[in-house]
């Protein structure tokens, strides 16, 4: 993903004929299962010896949400309890009405923006 | 009157430019895999891909389903794995064809592998394709392949924490396989306690109590899968 990540950026950069990128930022849904100090880790061995050497990489991360086509509630997971282990379990099922939800946002990896010098 | 200032602007050198993108990484593999399901649907052709934890019984569900279905359908295989043709080799005995997927060092199937691999068969041919995902009970969650339904299978040897701790490839499933339920007392693990769990994080998913060595739940799988008709009672 990282690789991914770092080629999109270049790839950008070469578009606008950037001469050096100082920072890329990230959203990184929750739901994802990237490593994010991974992430930051390969992202500098990867950056290395391109226009993105020395870049910032500054990640924020994206909640998971839900939307109920039935009752309309657009929020956060609701979470039940699980009787036995006592782990809060997310669960599929609309906090306010309890139809069947589908996940809006929390499952994706966005380059929201670049810093470049041209 | 205003006039047009007669020096340009220019970029200074040096000057840091921001750039708005709003590139999802991951959309570009819900894309293809949208591609790839609309080109299994042109084809008429209904594909299951089907997920678990390395040793859950992927690989054995499949087996059972072509030896129960073989008759009805015309099958097709996808067997994804890091290396090796082993399990791949396994499934073409049953007479089916078979492509082997090696990801070299990827956790999980995308979708643009499984649109190579679809390159390799006369869609002609099949109507019904199974693809089996790398075992792992993390990663294919995030990467769908085109698929019309997605198993899961979770198996009572893994302990009886699957569900509770890898909830969000629950929420990705059609059904659940809870296999293995023969072994359930010697392991301790109450197979009605991951039923509700299931439950819990998804209503929608159909839970299915499977022994894939025996073929006991293989064929409620297929009815849960909408490969066989749903037996009423009156």
């Amino acid at each position: 993903m990282t690789s991914q990540i770092v080629q999109s950026v270049l790839a950008e950069a070469e578009k606008r004929g950037a001469k050096k990128v100082t920072e890329v930022d990230l959203v990184v849904g929750k739901l994802t299962f990237l490593g994010l100090e991974q992430v930051q880790f390969a992202y500098e061995v990867l950056a290395k010896g391109t226009i993105l050497e020395g870049s910032k990489l500054v990640i924020e991360e994206q909640e998971g949400v839900v939307k109920c086509d039935k009752c309309g509630y657009k929020g956060g997971f609701k979470y039940e309890d699980d009787p036995l282990y006592h782990v809060p379990l997310p669960t599929l099922k609309c906090p306010q009405c309890g139809s069947v939800v589908s996940i809006v946002a929390g499952k994706e990896c966005t380059i929201k923006s670049i810093k470049m010098m041209i | 009157m205003s006039q047009l200032k007669k020096e340009v602007v220019k970029a200074e050198e040096g000057e840091v430019y921001d750039v708005e993108l709003s590139e999802d990484l991951l959309k570009a593999n819900q894309r293809l895999a949208e591609k790839n399901k609309q080109f299994l649907h042109e084809n008429g052709v209904r594909a299951i891909d089907v997920m678990g934890s390395i040793g859950s019984g992927k690989t054995s569900l499949i087996e059972k389903l072509i030896q129960m279905l073989k008759g009805e359908y015309k099958i097709a295989v996808f067997k994804g794995d890091l290396t090796t043709t082993i399990d791949a080799e396994l499934i073409a005995k049953h007479g089916v064809e078979t492509v082997a997927i090696n990801t070299g060092k990827e956790c999980h199937l995308d979708a643009n592998l499984v649109k190579k691999a679809l390159q390799k068969l006369d869609l002609e041919k099949i109507n019904l394709l199974f693809i089996e995902n790398v075992g792992n009970l993390i990663c294919p969650a995030e990467f769908p392949l085109g698929s019309d339904k997605r198993v899961v299978i979770v198996s009572v040897t893994e302990g009886p924490y699957m569900v509770v701790k890898h909830p969000f490839i629950f929420m990705e499933a059609d059904v659940v396989a809870i296999n293995k339920v023969d072994l359930a007392k010697p392991m301790n693990v109450d197979v009605e306690k991951l039923r509700k769990d299931v439950t819990i994080v998804n209503p929608k998913a159909k839970t299915v109590a499977t022994n894939c060595r025996t073929g006991e739940g293989v064929q409620d799988i297929a009815r849960a899968l909408e490969l066989r008709e749903t037996v009423l009672f009156g």
